[in-house]
């Protein structure tokens, strides 16, 4: 006979077991779990009704240093669908969370994983690789996001995504898919209106993570406070790069909210130029949505460089 | 009909024939000509091929147009017998607003082909150099003196094989122990009901640091109440079930049956003579739950309870619990989080005594307990510090009793390589000994963060 701790057991499984059961015919939305706000505000954007999206990563985080929790195991053992941003972006956390999350159905390659890069043209994709170059992502540089033009690719992936894992709403994400080129033709001219003072102005970031926004603005990106991608700075490369920025008069160091501010703020005291804090990732600055993010970080670039105060 | 050549006569005829080699005859040209010329060509052939770009585009563009059209007539049609015939289908997109899907050749390469059927393969590096005040505590694995080590040697594979496992190996070396498979294991990846089964050798899944390796751990050493008293690692050679609860709470039972748990206990099995046969009740069994909790965004908890026992005669019962305490705000200043582990083990075992002829003399059953407990802070994205306290008895010595008592600093100059150095200080049974370690730790190849380490 089983002891009464077995029995506990088996009591708290069945209970488990009850729960699950009960709680999936109450949610007939597909369940979508997006590893970034970017995409997660696409997806939703494109699927309405037809999703529910959450979010993983968070726009202030930094996606090398997502916390990799088990509560994101459950949301991902229970998913329709996974959104990825792509291009190796999420390899800190969502390689992890797939490996304890037991469904099949959103691993790579599998109908449900859905890849936002898939019809992105990458920059900075490396012609060879080893990490004396630092951390480098083998397929390209991944925050194409910051490029709003570039939302329309990521649209039309993340559509046919959706479309794939519910073929009964083809004509929903369809009407979705037209309903967000419509707002990105009308954001993206919007964007380049408030991006015009920006161009020729000489930047530095502390990431390699500005190229898509600086390529698409106009904005001439001279140094990174990072070594290369991922290296930290040493006293050797900041001295350099301190020079650069007197010799080529640079006006703006903006600084991604993800990282460090301390050497960005040291680095404009020095030599004259201005900070201007900016997200690589939606939500970052404080507003959730993926255009409004980008329209944030251009307003906070153009404010610092009409000379607002220094800082953050 | 007569020509104007004729008419014109020999003069005209003259002048046709220096204007067709003025045109038609290539010139001999100066070296800075041919740089014009050559300028010319290349601004012509850009120019060209953007022309060739913007048809290129035009054409997709009429494709699509031409895509859409189609398919508004076909549901137009498709339309119009079923108004009659309810139910109505689907109404037609205001825009046909996918386009046609595209050439392969649009999207990006993904995949190096060279590499694809290759395994993820990485290695550690691991070397520390170690100095001891006192010869003491041999029995929780401090030497004497000064000495440098390979600490380990770690090569790490692991792919899938087919759509439903992978495997994965793991093969170290180090300089006390020599070479050694540490895990070669197969695991389901597609079993219904949110099951996993994993089999061969493997660490089992047994508390919460015995199946960390080495390198992965927040110090230079597994904490001694570990090594004591389950021998190292939780290296065993078995079948481990194990189960996510499919609800939002995160809830993980795991169950599994080995030949031993622990790479010492092995080691000395096999040193023994022992080669692996036994009854199914002298067999290591083990349970475990895992679960956790959001305490708030940044605040999270994580409590697990494990046993594992050799039901013959009650010959073994070990029991953990742990708890994992963590603080992740998220922001990028100086401090950016922490970590409080603890967990405790209580272990009930019968040890016997033999005679040279391996019959059993005398048998004696002890209680022994041990485990430890520590924070790490974490500093300005590469820097870590933190303070460990191990209680640890042995488990097959009355009187054996050790306190630790470890300060450590870990620097990771990159997200590959790390520098720790860590001060112990042990005091119990035998004479307080201080020990001083660096370690030096780098990772090649194959980069993924793992679930279990995490």
């Amino acid at each position: 006979m089983a002891s009464p701790s077995v029995r506990r057991l088996f009591f708290a499984a069945a209970v488990a077991f009850a729960l699950a059961g009960a709680a999936s015919p109450a949610l007939a939305a597909l369940r979508v779990v997006a590893s970034t706000p970017d995409v997660a505000d696409i997806a939703a954007k494109i699927g309405g009704d037809r999703v529910s999206v959450v979010t993983i990563a968070e726009g202030s985080q930094d996606p090398h240093k997502v916390p990799v929790k088990p509560s994101f195991v459950t949301k991902l053992n229970r998913a329709d669908a996974l959104v990825v941003q792509g291009l190796y972006l999420e390899h800190a956390f969502i390689p992890a969370l797939l490996e304890a999350a037991r469904n099949p159905d959103i691993m790579p390659g599998a109908k449900g994983y859905i890849d936002a890069s898939l019809y992105v043209q990458p920059l900075e994709v490396p012609t060879s690789q080893n990490r004396t170059q630092g951390e480098l992502h083998p397929l390209g540089n991944p925050h194409f996001n910051l490029d709003p033009e570039q939302s329309k690719p990521m649209a039309r992936a993340i559509a046919e995504g959706l479309e794939r894992i519910d073929p009964a709403g083809a004509a929903s994400y369809r009407e979705g898919l037209a309903r967000f080129d419509a707002l990105a033709d009308q954001k993206i001219q919007e964007l380049a209106r408030i991006a015009a003072p920006l161009r020729g102005v000489k930047a530095v970031s502390y990431h390699q993570d500005l190229v898509y926004l600086a390529r698409r603005y106009g904005i001439d990106l001279v140094g990174t406070i990072e070594v290369k991608p991922g290296i930290p700075a040493t006293p050797g490369h900041l001295q350099e790069l301190l020079e650069t920025m007197k010799q080529q008069k640079v006006q703006l160091v903006i600084h991604e909210i993800s990282y460090d501010p301390g050497l960005g703020a040291s680095l404009a005291e020095k030599t004259g130029a201005r900070v201007a804090t900016v997200s690589a990732m939606a939500g970052g600055l404080g507003q959730p949505g993926y255009f409004e993010s980008i329209q944030a970080d251009l307003e906070a670039l153009v404010t610092a460089l009409h000379g607002e105060p220094k800082g953050d | 009909m007569r020509f104007a050549f004729d008419r014109e006569g020999p003069a005209a005829a003259v002048a046709f024939l220096i204007g067709a080699f003025l045109i038609g005859v290539p010139s001999i040209p100066s070296r800075a000509d041919a740089a014009t010329e050559a300028e010319r060509l290349r601004e012509e052939l850009a120019a060209t091929k953007e022309q060739l770009s913007k048809t290129q585009g035009e054409l997709d563009a009429t494709r699509s147009a031409l895509d859409a059209l189609t398919r508004r007539v076909d549901a137009m049609e498709a339309a119009q017998p079923a108004a009659a015939q309810p139910p109505a289908p689907a109404p037609p997109p205001v825009v046909a607003a996918v386009p046609p899907a595209p050439p392969p050749a649009e999207t990006t390469a993904r995949l190096a082909p060279v590499n694809a059927d290759n395994p993820a393969i990485s290695f550690v590096v691991d070397t520390e150099l170690a100095q001891d005040t006192h010869s003491s505590w041999e029995s929780i694995g401090y030497p004497n003196g000064i000495d440098f080590s390979l600490q380990n040697g770690e090569l790490f594979l692991s792919a899938p094989v087919d759509p439903f496992v992978r495997a994965y190996a793991s093969i170290n070396g180090t300089s006390k122990e020599g070479f050694n498979i540490e895990e070669a294991a197969i695991v389901t990846t597609a079993l219904p009901g949110n099951l996993t089964v994993k089999g061969g050798r493997f660490f089992a899944d047994f508390g919460r640091l015995p199946h960390w390796h080495d390198e992965g751990l927040p110090f230079v050493d597994r904490p001694p109440s570990i090594d004591r008293i389950i021998g190292g690692e939780s290296t065993s050679e078995g079948l481990e079930v194990s189960w996510l609860a499919p609800i939002e709470q995160f809830i993980q039972l795991t169950g599994g049956i080995y030949n031993t748990v622990g790479a010492e206990n092995l080691d000395n099995l096999n040193s023994d003579g022992f080669f692996g046969r036994r009854n199914f009740d002298e067999l290591n069994m083990l349970g475990r739950a895992q679960t956790y909790f959001d305490l708030t965004d940044t605040v999270n908890l994580e409590l697990g309870a494990s046993w594992l026992g050799i039901p013959a005669d009650s010959n073994r019962n070990l029991y953990a619990g742990d708890v994992t305490f963590r603080h992740q705000p998220g922001t990028q200043g100086f401090y950016q989080g922490l970590v409080w582990g603890t967990e405790w083990l209580w272990n009930d075992q019968r040890f016997r005594t033999r005679d040279d002829t391996g019959a059993t003399i005398d048998t004696t059953r002890l209680q022994r307990q041990g485990g430890y407990t520590y924070v790490e802070a974490f500093f300005a994205r590469r820097f870590s510090a933190g303070m460990r306290f191990d209680y640890s008895q042995s488990p097959n010595e009355q009187t054996d009793l050790a306190n630790t008592v470890s300060a450590f600093l870990t620097w990771m100059p990159s997200e590959f390589q790390r520098l720790r150095f860590q001060f112990d200080d042990s005091w119990g049974h035998e004479q307080t000994n201080q020990r001083f370690t660096l370690q030096w730790t780098a990772f090649i190849g194959s980069h993924s963060h793992g679930f279990a380490q995490r």
